[in-house]
């Protein structure tokens, strides 16, 4: 029985270290938004991280130098509910116990900074990808890294196009909604419009969930700005739009947040014609190894089309933005493993911070100063709404290295002959259906109901 | 005494495994139930005790956390003191909101409780000096005064079971003293307890009080630990619902029933989003599961012992 035992024992232990020193893969640890509100972003991302996993892995792996070998890759994930209740408690588990080498952030700025404390904990490399916050990369960080543009950059580029296309224009309307992101992004472009001798005739904020623009569109025309920047979400973009074409007002330039992006932004018909917006990547971007090439950069990866080829032959349809950043997250790492040619966190670190490279996502390099980590080659793409056959078409107007067609300039060709008279019509309203929100609320009453009659027997 | 013994002696048990075995994963887990534990035992107070159904209870959760948060970002506060003192504050806040919605019975009362969460929510989403709706982050060398993030999260963790096996001591009291069988007498009907003499406004403010206490220094802890607060992550509904389904679950009105709950409730959903098989399908398989044991256990898991194992009666509280 001794021996038996002695034989087991023996065995467990050299089974042990036989695991622990055969390397063959590199885990890749991280959480997804499977449930919850963050599910269709972070479903995507993950698509698009996949991808490039499976096609990594058909190639045989990465090539890892001080091992002399190719390691193929395995993803480990885990739900997070889209909820920071278990973001640590998945992220502990990922590096301690599924022995992770490196890890992806989860979707959204909020997430991952909850990650990026067990990350910074445990020193394990994690490369931020659906996050754009700028707020994460100021706070003493030393191991994550930024893919988005973040939030700071997200509307200066409108203005670096304005300038570019008309340098008579001077007068700059920003009109945002009141909410964390949007306000961020607009006072930095309104630094950025200042610094460059723009003047910022009009700064004002509308609440969430404004309908009626009818005042703040009276303001705008009375200061008769060349430009109107701001935004916020999806629905309030989409009605400013409207009510600006109602009213005919003679800008001739639009840049909104959000909206613009959203395929359904069309549905307003000619209100969203040569409306422009700023978008993290479009799948008909034009970045290329020529162009590398030109900046003295170099190119890694799959070309635009290769990339939006092989999304589509595995998902059957056309990849957003969420989902190339998937896949550059998973493009980043390998480069870096490359350049480093070990795991070591340490030397794949160094790679990181010397990287810049041009991929089909656009350019890639780290800020290593005040706010390391965060992402400070990347451009956001500027996209217009065009008419092409009848037919509305998102283009790519900006950077001139991106570019698909030209920016049509003024806006104002939209209207043709037209007056400038106001419609006399008022703007149609919107009939709004009871919806979820009255579902859930009738679900809650009834369960209330519930739970407070099981106390009265 | 014996029903509070074995409660602290389990609790001491499991709190104590990952301190010995230095594991940091299965610290985490224990971490969330010791989290729930407490959240689940301080609802019971004014839900199990006291009959009022508090629907937006994690308000006080939230709470804390900013008031900590605030403290440990703005004035280099200990985590400690910040933690009294969120705790104090949520007391202090359910004190002055009781008197006013307490007047409200049954689902009207529920309902305010959901209406302050929104409403306080909705302010610290438009209060500036907070952090707004995008929250604020902590600056990872505010852990260095703690001896780094490592030293910090286990401090967090031994604070959270120092708070639970507080929790449960005081909800065990709370049963047994006079206080808490007004309380009851409130539950089982509030005019009677009236006639009898009991001062029900008094009695209902202070539970209302004590069960915010602790959910403020357990908001304390977790975002401490969590290194950045929002309000969206500080004030979740859905949390405040899974806190009465826990009270439930393991039987209201009883101290071992929500430890019990909670316990029952992390372990399914814990179990279940890490496992190769059932990932993809965790919330189902787990709502399924909590669904039989409602359904089968309408008094919960230790309304159901007790009743069907009278022996246990005298172990079981």
């Amino acid at each position: 029985m001794r021996k038996i035992l002695v034989a087991l024992a023996v065995l467990i232990l050299l089974s042990s270290i036989s695991v622990a020193t055969a390397k063959d893969e590199i885990v890749i640890g991280f959480t997804m938004s499977q449930t919850g509100k963050f599910n269709s972003e972070s479903k995507e991302q993950f698509q698009g991280l996949k991808l490039w996993a499976d096609q990594v892995n058909a190639k045989g792996g990465i090539y890892v130098k001080s091992l002399g070998k190719n390691l193929t890759v395995k993803l480990v994930y885990y739900d997070d509910e889209s909820s920071k209740d278990r973001v640590q408690q998945l992220y502990t588990k990922l590096i301690t116990e599924d022995k992770a080498d490196f890890l992806i952030s989860p979707y959204s700025s909020g997430l991952t900074a909850s990650a990026a404390i067990v990350a910074s904990q445990y020193g394990k490399i994690m490369i931020a990808t659906g996050a754009a916050s700028d707020s994460i990369f100021n706070k003493g960080y030393n191991c994550i890294y930024q893919i988005y543009t973040p939030a700071s950059r997200y509307l200066t580029g409108a203005i670096d196009m304005l300038k570019a296309v008309d340098p008579n224009a001077k007068k700059i309307a920003i009109v945002y909604e009141d909410s964390k992101f949007a306000k961020d992004v607009c006072k930095a472009a309104k630094d950025y419009a200042e610094q460059n001798g723009f003047e910022v005739v009009l700064f004002e904020s509308y609440a969430p969930g404004t309908t009626d623009f009818t005042s703040l569109i009276n303001k705008i025309i009375a200061k008769s700005p060349d430009a109107i920047i701001g935004g916020g979400h999806f629905a309030d973009g989409e009605t400013f739009a409207k009510q600006l074409y109602e009213k005919r007002v003679k800008v001739k330039l639009i840049s909104l947040l959000v909206a613009p992006a959203v395929p359904e932004f069309a549905k307003i018909g000619k209100a969203a014609l040569y409306v422009t917006g700023p978008s993290q990547w479009e799948p008909m971007v034009r970045y290329s190894p020529e162009m590398a090439k030109k900046l003295g950069i170099e190119w890694f990866g799959p070309t635009v089309e290769e990339f939006v080829e092989a999304y589509k032959k595995a998902y059957g349809y056309e990849p957003g933005y969420h989902a190339a950043g998937g896949y550059v997250a998973g493009l980043v790492l390998q480069k870096a493993i490359e350049d480093a040619g070990t795991l070591d966190t340490e030397a794949v670190k160094k790679a990181l911070e010397k990287m810049d490279i041009m991929t089909f996502f656009g350019r890639i390099s780290f800020d290593t100063g005040e706010y390391y980590g965060r992402q400070k080659g990347h451009e956001m793409v500027y996209l217009q709404w065009q008419e092409k056959k009848g037919e509305l078409v998102k283009v790519v107007v900006w950077p001139e290295s991106a570019k698909s067609a030209d920016l049509i300039y003024p806006l104002t060709l939209k209207f043709g002959k037209e007056t400038t008279e106001t419609p006399a019509e008022a703007p149609a309203k919107e009939e709004k259906g009871p919806g979820f929100e009255a579902i859930l609320a009738i679900a809650g009453l009834a369960g209330i109901a519930y739970i407070t009659r099981r106390f009265k027997p | 005494m014996k029903s509070l013994s074995w409660l602290i002696g389990l609790l001491i048990v499991i709190g104590a495994i990952p301190m010995i075995t230095h594991d940091v994963t299965l610290r985490e887990t224990v971490f969330i139930i010791l989290m729930y534990i407490a959240l689940a035992e301080s609802l019971n107070i004014i839900l199990g005790y006291t009959g009022y159904v508090s629907f937006g209870h994690i308000v006080f959760y939230g709470i804390g956390g900013y008031v900590a948060f605030l403290m440990i970002q703005n004035y280099g506060l200990n985590i400690i003191p910040a933690m009294i003192l969120a705790g104090l504050f949520s007391a202090l806040v359910a004190y002055c909101l009781g008197l006013a919605i307490l007047r409200l019975r049954g689902a009207y009362f529920a309902i305010a409780t959901i209406g302050v969460n929104e409403a306080v929510k909705a302010l610290i989403t438009n209060l500036e000096q907070v952090g707004g709706a995008e929250g604020i982050y902590f600056n990872i060398k505010v852990y260095s005064a703690y001896g780094g993030a490592e030293h910090a999260i286990w401090l967090s963790y031994y604070l959270m079971l120092a708070v639970t096996i507080a929790v449960v001591i005081v909800s065990w009291f709370v049963k047994k003293s006079k206080f808490g069988l007004g309380l009851m007498a409130i539950r089982e009907d509030e005019d009677a307890a009236i006639t009898l003499g009991v001062n029900t406004s008094k009695y209902k403010t202070l539970a209302y009080a004590l069960s915010a206490l602790f959910p403020g220094m357990i908001g304390a802890i977790f975002f401490f630990k969590n290194g950045n607060i929002e309000p969206e992550s500080a004030f979740h509904l859905t949390k405040s619902i899974e806190m009465i389904f826990m009270v439930m679950l393991g039987g209201f009105g009883t101290v071992t029933g929500p430890m019990i709950g909670a316990i029952v409730y992390e372990r399914i959903r814990g179990f279940l989003i890490v496992s190769e098989m059932f990932k993809a399908l965790h919330i189902a398989i787990s709502g399924i599961i909590l669904l039989l044991i409602v359904l089968f256990m309408p008094r919960g898991i230790i309304g159901f012992v007790r009743d069907k194992i009278p022996a246990l009666r005298r172990f079981v509280e």
